[in-house]
């Protein structure tokens, strides 16, 4: 290394970064940036040219009963899909750090739903959870534990739960494995020490485990929250934002605004809204947690 | 004893109940995908059978596009791979090996992608594609698909090449090898695991998309297996049958990494979408 002048590293740094450089700027950067101009734009599909609107795009979106109901929907469904996936992941995290036998294999189930295309699990939640030939239904119905089949994605009140539901088997995996993670690393010791003093095992839960598994599961919360709140690709799927617009959250909301009324600023303005909102979000995520922080391994 | 007793009566009844959870909908697909068409209508359905057929993958390969949605969804897939790799593992090169101004904003930059809605992202690039005549092709999908791996790939190549030892490549350089052979014969190979997981990481992100394929993509002949699929249920002539048993064929890849290739899914996983 010795040989090597500052130019010569410098051009070291310039080459290897330039391809990954190059397509964030053309893939991310640039799309994000004209995202932004657009919203201060008329832009539509039928009027491409670009005219000067100011906050006229952001006064009509505000103007939307609309846009507050899909705004409410979607802290509904983020902080009810959220609070879900952390009961599954307790439940999978708790049990993965059991002794039990076949571990490994079940952390390989555990993974899977979480790495499934979610089209493949869209469509498998229609047709489980099916008024007519559903399968959930038909046990339902064995069980007595229903007199009529639910329509779970197709009622009104039913469609966001199941919605949900469909969401915590997805992501729930994600929590379990961070929860795993971190309850092999709680020092055994802990636990001998709770026992000494006469705990149960419902008592060092609570005082052991939990204050231990805080920080990452504020920090579950946080990313999930922020890619709950983006969710577009299983919602649109399973319900389309229907029955009505019982599931139109704002990814939906913002989608029919661009690609069925083709109002481009009117829709970059709600994404804004939308950014605007997860913005605030990621400076928690920041300080939570430094994705910064590196181990050297020389210059 | 009674409490050990208890304990072990409640592990097992949470085993069975998170086995049910997870495995239930999965073995209902497959169960589905090969249950004859002749049962699929009638309910109530036998929750296990053993006259299965291939009836409906036959069907599937033969009267849909099942096949065209394949092609294209491996070339957009490939296509990712390939530029996720080179543009990943040479910045995990840099970010591990050099110092230099602006480190820490790129790092930072390349992360804050990673949080922007998909749907902020869509909108702008089905203007700009439209505009370079890019939609319905298969670059600008690729190049879509490489918006949302390439950043989680450049953090997983950063922290690879930070547990491969400096001391090998300072070996190669004190023996007279120049920078990029050390880095070609030292580095690289050593890297390798890591390039690995960010080729399935690219692999599994673009091959699992439906939103980017679904916005960019508007002829059927270009669409994807994730948007082909969606299609299905909508159209009269396919049934359940044919869509559990598409939904199995696609989930193959998943099965394969998760089975057979998981020490290189965790790094990725930890902070997967």
């Amino acid at each position: 290394m010795a040989s090597e002048n500052r130019l010569a590293r410098a051009a070291w740094v310039g080459t290897a970064l330039a391809p990954a450089l190059t397509l964030l700027v053309v893939t991310a950067y640039i799309p994000i940036v004209f995202a932004l101009t657009l919203s201060l734009y008329y832009r539509t599909a039928f009027n491409p040219r670009l005219v000067w609107a100011g906050l006229d795009n952001f006064a009509w979106l505000i103007a939307q009963d609309a846009l507050w109901a899909a705004l409410w929907r979607s802290l509904v469904f983020t902080i009810g899909s959220v609070s879900l996936q952390i009961v599954v992941g307790l439940f999978f995290g708790l049990l993965l750090n059991e002794a039990i036998k076949g571990r490994a294999m079940m952390r390989s189930l555990v993974i899977l739903p979480y790495l499934l295309p979610t089209i493949v699990i869209g469509l498998v939640f229609r047709w489980i959870m099916n008024p007519q030939y559903g399968v959930v239904n038909q046990i339902l119905l064995d069980l007595g534990l229903v007199s009529q089949p639910i329509n779970f994605f197709g009622g009104l009140k039913e469609a966001m739960p199941s919605v949900i539901v469909a969401t915590a088997w997805q992501y729930g995996s994600f929590a379990a494995l961070l929860i795993f993670a971190r309850l092999q690393a709680i020092n055994p010791r802990l636990y001998e020490a709770a026992r000494t003093c006469g705990a149960g095992p419902w008592r060092s839960f609570l005082d052991v485990t939990l204050p231990n598994l805080r920080t990452t599961l504020l920090l579950i919360a946080l990313l999930r929250g922020i890619w709950m709140f983006n969710k577009f690709d299983l919602i649109w799927i399973i319900t389309a934002g229907g029955p009505l617009e019982a599931t139109e959250t704002l990814p939906v909301y913002v989608y029919k605004i661009a690609f069925q009324d083709f109002d481009f600023g009117r829709a970059t303005a709600a994404c804004v809204v939308m950014f605007l909102i997860l913005l605030a979000a990621s400076f928690a995520y920041f300080r939570f947690f430094n994705p910064t922080k590196e181990v050297e391994v020389g210059r | 004893m009674t409490a050990e007793l208890a304990r072990r009566w409640v592990r097992f009844t949470a085993l069975g109940v998170g086995l049910i959870f997870i495995v239930f909908p999965l073995y209902w697909m497959i169960l589905t995908a090969f249950t004859p068409r002749a049962f699929l209508f009638r309910p109530p359905y036998k929750l296990f059978r053993l006259d299965l057929s291939l009836e409906n993958i036959r069907e599937l390969l033969s009267a849909t596009q099942f096949l065209t949605f394949m092609g294209n969804s491996l070339i957009v897939a490939a296509g990712a791979v390939v530029l996720n790799v080179v543009a990943a593992t040479l910045a995990g090169y840099a970010l591990s090996r050099f110092r230099f101004p602006l480190k820490q904003t790129f790092v930072a930059g390349t992360l804050w992608t990673y949080m922007f809605p998909p749907i902020l992202l869509a909108i702008p690039l089905y203007l700009l594609l439209s505009g370079l005549g890019l939609r319905n092709s298969y670059i600008g999908l690729i190049l879509a698909h490489v918006s949302i791996s390439l950043p989680l790939n450049i953090w997983i190549m950063w922290q690879y090449f930070q547990i491969v030892p400096l001391s090998l490549e300072e070996a190669a350089w004190t023996s007279g090898a120049s920078r990029l052979r050390a880095l070609v014969e030292v580095a690289l190979p050593s890297a390798f695991p890591g390039i690995l997981s960010a080729a399935i990481f690219a692999f599994a992100l673009s091959w699992n998309d439906f939103a980017f394929a679904f916005i960019l993509q508007t002829d059927i002949r270009m669409f994807t297996l994730p948007v082909g699929l969606s299609t299905f249920v909508e159209q009269s002539a396919i049934h359940w049958g044919l869509i559990m048993a598409s939904s199995a064929l696609v989930s193959i890849p998943t099965f394969g990494f998760v089975f057979f290739l998981q020490r290189y899914l965790m790094s990725g996983l930890s902070i997967g979408k």
